[in-house]
């Protein structure tokens, strides 16, 4: 069910009004954020602002916009005018951005209600919010676990009733583990789509914005107001096809691919929780493909050397002088942005910044960079051939459930495979979707993963629609329809 | 002189579009500092660039003016290092896909100077150090650049310097760039080599970096050649290495010091797309291109007859060459209109900025009637002349200085008059003549013309003297 | 295996001290991912064009000036900067 129609339905027909709403969700923030961490930056004043406001048009019979009078949160690398942006790194503490992001314009201008900023992994680094300057988020479902990652915030937010979205960002599953983790849809689509603009970027050639929701259809109109064209970002395309009025399209007959790559690795019961859903599938009317992607495995390194590569390049223009963290002793200029950056970054960080650095050095610019991009073409032609047969694919979203905090893996190679299923998804810019298919055996959420070929992000969300609506999942039972509310 | 010069230069113009390369700040030169910017020029976190279109436009000019070939599929690069005034720590630039390629300069020599290639890049911001403390504005950051780069087809410090002002004047004819030295539009790194003549081997060379006067390339480069000479000659090995020449000390020093040889790890901007040039776009903008200056040289050389330092003199100036195009439109003497500019008139243009404007207080067709009034014999030269400075001095035509009886020609009454007169006047002449001697013919029409102020017709004077002593 | 000097001579070009209670961790680290990474050397591969990512072209800006910021804007995150310049000074103790 969607959350925001229900709300909005509620603001409407005046049964509650935005200004109090936005109070329940403020109050909700303020009890279980000390626990939960998911907020950095609570921004009251500006959501109770813009409570009034919606407040005002219903008072004069205004038709609502699909995003107006929601309360939202927004991951903290998004640039909010005047509001601080983070990035959860020590480098951009106090750091005020002088413009919007596009996506926040685009809300702002539908009046949505901004609750505050929200965790993050330093700069996106990562996948449990435990390399953020502020502290590791914790997993509402399970406060001994994590919210993952780098979205852990945005997930954590709507998982525990303190958001009805958050937005989030997606490099390499970024929004989709995250949102597995807590048992939230999370959605990526495809590379273009969604404007980057003001996002701060991590690998700009991977990196998308997307919504964390707890229901397709909030994920589907959220994508619908937020994928149009922005002639300020170069490598947009927006979107030509509306997914919400597709929801509902019949799945028979669709072709639902199916690879054994992707459950190399996988935990057993996560295996299963993906087999039951593709029976539903089957049930639905699904014909279900399979079929083999042996370059899988090389997907990982690829997408870090690239990630990396153009991370390292883009961490460049943080030296203390125009914004940020400064050291406060320096002898010369190179000492001074060696200091500022060595201090104001954070371990995750300059490993990657060293590596980027490192695949993009003369000597080994061939053999790493440029090889990656020539097996990133390969990938990309593979999945082409794929849509192909295919309509979707079917994936699990992550190889285990939330861990536990404190426990995430020390060796960086394996922490790196933790990302097999979603990052293949970056590397070709296709759209995708994690759905909550199940729970192991603590209760904790398993997500599976929908993938679509470029600008099918109809297709995906269909698919997962239709899902949802036949495992009859509705609400997450620990959530109830308002914060503060009895279920 | 046992040792021969080997040179190549990169030359970075500043673009004179409106608005700079990746946003749409203005480019105007001056301003407050930090006043021209922009979140996007100035990098801040999430922003991203977007190509002005007329930078391509223009790039793609200059190389067809430059005979370069121009590539119809191409890319923007990164180019990663820190220095203060480069807000993201890296250059939009191109790398291994520049816009143009392949073209060259004719030199006076006949000579051909090769030009590898010509990109497109940002500038980056000012810094200005005062008392050990650095200040840094950005507004000039984002300004667009095409960097020009020959092959070391140098020979000579002349030619050198003569390769500048012609691809100075191409791009000023072309209206991409002012390019103004003084004020930075024009700079010029040389790398500089030395070898024995008959040599084919190269020196080992160094990089005089970011010169913007013509007087300092050449006395750098100069004393440059006499370093790596003098290194030679003394059994020393030429560092391979950046300097800077110091006008002061007249020396060239070197950079080393400063940072090691950056290793810039280019690789594709991943937020700016290809850029598609077809080729009916290149046929388009060539079409757009204006008669270039060695042209116009030729035209004024060969066709209309000037002498080759005077029309070197008139395209130096694109608006004086137009002045002068315009003004002797329809004169059958293209000679009067040039001299007319380069003397009364460019007495008056003192300075080269002058002339560069063509600060002429009368239009064109001013100067196009005066001389129009000479060649149908309407005034003397004398008197075209002396109307010419009244005119400058106010800007009117010489309709206002000139009376009808001043315009009046001559007409056959008159000039019977005048010829009867001349034949009185003259009877040794016409002595000479019936004797036989031709010349004395001569003597008496120039009689006539004295007399006629030059406005006689003097065909027509020696039939009706002939009529006369006939007589 | 990444050796130490190439690890400092990696930190010079990315502006980054590396403290020597550091080096070691990092050189190994970066070494078993380098490893990790070499893997794709064998890897069959065909030469890709940044199209296929994002086959679009031509993105560009008409040639029309906008207003730039306000000064003041630019130089909020520095507390107005010093007579409108970004300063940095020679040198600070902490």
């Amino acid at each position: 069910m969607s959350r925001i129609k229900y709300i909005q339905n509620l603001l409407e027909t005046k049964q509650i009004s935005c200004v109090e709403l936005t109070g329940k969700y403020l109050s909700s923030i303020e009890k279980q954020n000390p626990v939960l961490n998911a907020y950095v930056n609570v921004t009251g004043d500006e959501a109770l602002k813009t409570a009034k406001i919606v407040d005002e048009k219903i008072s004069l019979g205004q038709k609502l916009m699909p995003l107006e009078g929601i309360p939202m949160s927004l991951k903290d690398n998004i640039s909010t005018k005047n509001i601080e942006t983070t990035c959860c790194s020590k480098i951009l503490r106090g750091y005020y951005p002088i413009f919007d992001a596009t996506v926040w314009e685009i809300l702002k201008k539908q009046n949505s209600v901004l609750l505050g900023k929200t965790n993050m992994d330093e700069f996106a680094m990562g996948s449990s919010c435990e390399t953020s300057c502020f502290g590791v988020t914790l997993n509402p479902v399970n406060t001994e676990c994590v919210a993952g990652g780098s979205s852990g915030g945005a997930a954590a937010s709507v998982a525990g009733n303190m958001a009805v979205f958050g937005l989030g960002s997606d490099t390499g599953g970024s929004i989709r583990q995250p949102a597995a983790f807590c048992g939230l849809v999370g959605f990526k689509p495809t590379y273009g789509t969604v404007s980057r603009y003001g996002v701060v970027a991590y690998a700009s050639s991977l990196d998308q914005v997307g919504p964390i929701t707890d229901s397709v259809e909030d994920a589907s109109i959220i994508y619908d107001t937020l994928s149009v064209y922005d002639s300020k970002d170069s490598t947009s395309s927006g979107s030509k096809i509306s997914t919400h009025d597709k929801l509902n399209k019949s799945i028979k007959g669709l072709k639902i691919g199916v690879a054994k790559e992707f459950f190399e690795g996988i935990r057993e019961d996560i295996k299963k929780s993906i087999e039951d859903a593709i029976n539903i599938y089957e049930e639905l009317g699904a014909e279900i493909i399979h079929f083999e992607m042996p370059k899988l495995k090389t997907v990982l390194p690829v997408y870090f050397i690239i990630s990396c590569a153009e991370a390292s390049s883009n961490l460049g223009r943080f030296d203390g002088i125009r914004y940020g963290y400064k050291t406060n002793s320096y002898k010369d200029i190179n000492e001074m942005i060696c200091k500022t950056r060595s201090e104001g970054f954070g371990r995750e960080v300059k490993r990657r910044i060293m590596l980027g650095t490192y695949v993009l050095s003369s000597g080994y610019y061939d053999a790493y960079y440029k090889k990656a991009q020539n097996l990133r073409g390969s990938i990309i032609l593979d999945f082409k051939k794929i849509f192909e047969k295919c309509d979707v694919i079917l994936t699990p979203s992550t190889p285990v459930t939330a861990y536990k905090k404190g426990e995430a893996l020390k060796d960086p190679i394996e922490t790196y495979m933790m990302d097999i299923c979603t990052v293949p998804v970056n590397i070709a810019g296709l759209p995708a979707i994690s759905i909550p298919c199940g729970f192991d055996s603590d209760k904790m959420p398993i997500g599976m993963q929908i993938i679509g070929n470029s600008f099918e992000d109809y297709k995906v969300l269909n698919a997962a629609y239709q899902y949802e609506v036949q495992a009859k999942r509705d609400i997450s039972p620990s959530m109830s329809p308002l914060p503060g509310d009895r279920r | 002189m046992k040792y021969e010069l080997v040179a190549g230069l990169e030359t970075h113009i500043e673009l004179s579009t409106k608005t700079k390369i990746f946003c749409q700040c203005t480019t105007e030169f001056g301003g407050e500092p930090n006043t021209h910017c922009c979140p996007i020029c100035m990098g801040m976190p999430g922003t991203l660039p977007k190509l002005n279109k007329k930078v391509v436009e223009y790039a793609v000019k200059a190389g067809l003016a430059t005979n370069c070939k121009i590539r119809n599929i191409s890319k923007m690069d990164r180019k990663n290092y820190v220095y203060p005034d480069l807000p993201k720590a890296y250059q939009i630039s191109q790398f291994d896909m520049p816009l143009c390629y392949e073209g060259f300069i004719k030199l006076s020599s006949g000579r051909n100077i090769n030009i590898n290639r010509i990109h497109i890049e940002e500038d980056a911001g000012k810094l200005v150090h005062e008392r050990g403390d650095t200040y840094i504005d950005y507004n000039r950051g984002g300004v667009p650049l095409i960097e020009i780069v020959t092959e070391p087809d140098f020979r000579s410090i002349d030619e050198a310097v003569e390769y500048i002002e012609k691809l100075r004047l191409i791009m000023k004819y072309i209206c991409v760039s002012d390019v103004k030295m003084q004020e930075g539009s024009l700079r010029c790194d040389v790398n500089i080599s030395v070898r024995e003549k008959g040599e084919e081997k190269l020196g080992t060379r160094t990089e005089i970096k970011n010169m913007n006067s013509l007087n300092f390339i050449a006395k750098a480069m100069e004393y440059e050649f006499n370093r790596h000479v003098d290194i030679i000659e003394s059994g020393g090995k030429i560092e391979q290495e950046t300097r800077r020449y110091d006008s002061d000390l007249n020396i060239t020093e070197s950079m080393r010091g400063k940072e090691d040889a950056d290793d810039y790890r280019y690789f594709r901007d991943p937020d700016l797309v290809t850029i598609s040039v077809s080729e009916e776009e290149i046929r388009k903008l060539k079409n757009e291109l204006p008669q270039l200056p060695d042209e116009k040289l030729a035209v004024f050389v060969n066709e209309y007859g000037l002498p080759k330092d005077d029309a070197e003199l008139l395209i130096k100036y694109k608006k004086i060459a137009e002045y002068y195009e315009e003004a002797s439109k329809d004169s059958t003497n293209k000679k009067l209109a040039s001299n007319y500019i380069l003397s009364q008139i460019f007495r008056r243009l003192t300075t080269d900025s002058e002339k560069e404007e063509c600060r002429i207080s009368i239009p064109p067709e001013y100067l196009g009637q005066l001389i129009a009034l000479i060649e149908n014999k309407k005034i003397t030269s004398s008197m075209a002349s002396n109307t010419l400075e009244q005119m400058l001095d106010s800007g009117k035509p010489a309709s206002e200085f000139l009376s009808e009886k001043d315009m009046q020609g001559i007409d056959e009454p008159q000039l019977r008059e005048i010829c009867i007169r001349a034949v009185n006047e003259n009877a040794e002449a016409v002595k000479s003549y019936l004797e036989g001697k031709e010349k004395a013919l001569k003597s008496i029409i120039g009689y006539i013309m004295k007399e006629t102020k030059g406005k006689a017709d003097a065909k027509l004077a020696a039939e009706i003297i002939m009529e006369v002593i006939k007589k | 295996m990444i050796s130490k000097e190439e690890v400092l001579k990696i930190a010079k070009l990315a502006k980054l001290s590396v403290e020597d209670d550091e080096i070691d961790k990092l050189t190994l680290d970066m070494s078993s991912i380098i490893e990790y990474a070499d893997a794709i050397a064998s890897a069959e591969d065909e030469i890709v064009e940044f199209e296929k990512i994002n086959s679009i072209a031509n993105a560009f800006n008409e040639d029309i000036v906008l207003e730039s910021y306000e000064r003041d804007e630019i130089l909020r995150n520095r507390e107005g900067g010093e007579n409108g310049y970004f300063v940095i000074r020679k040198s600070l103790r902490g």
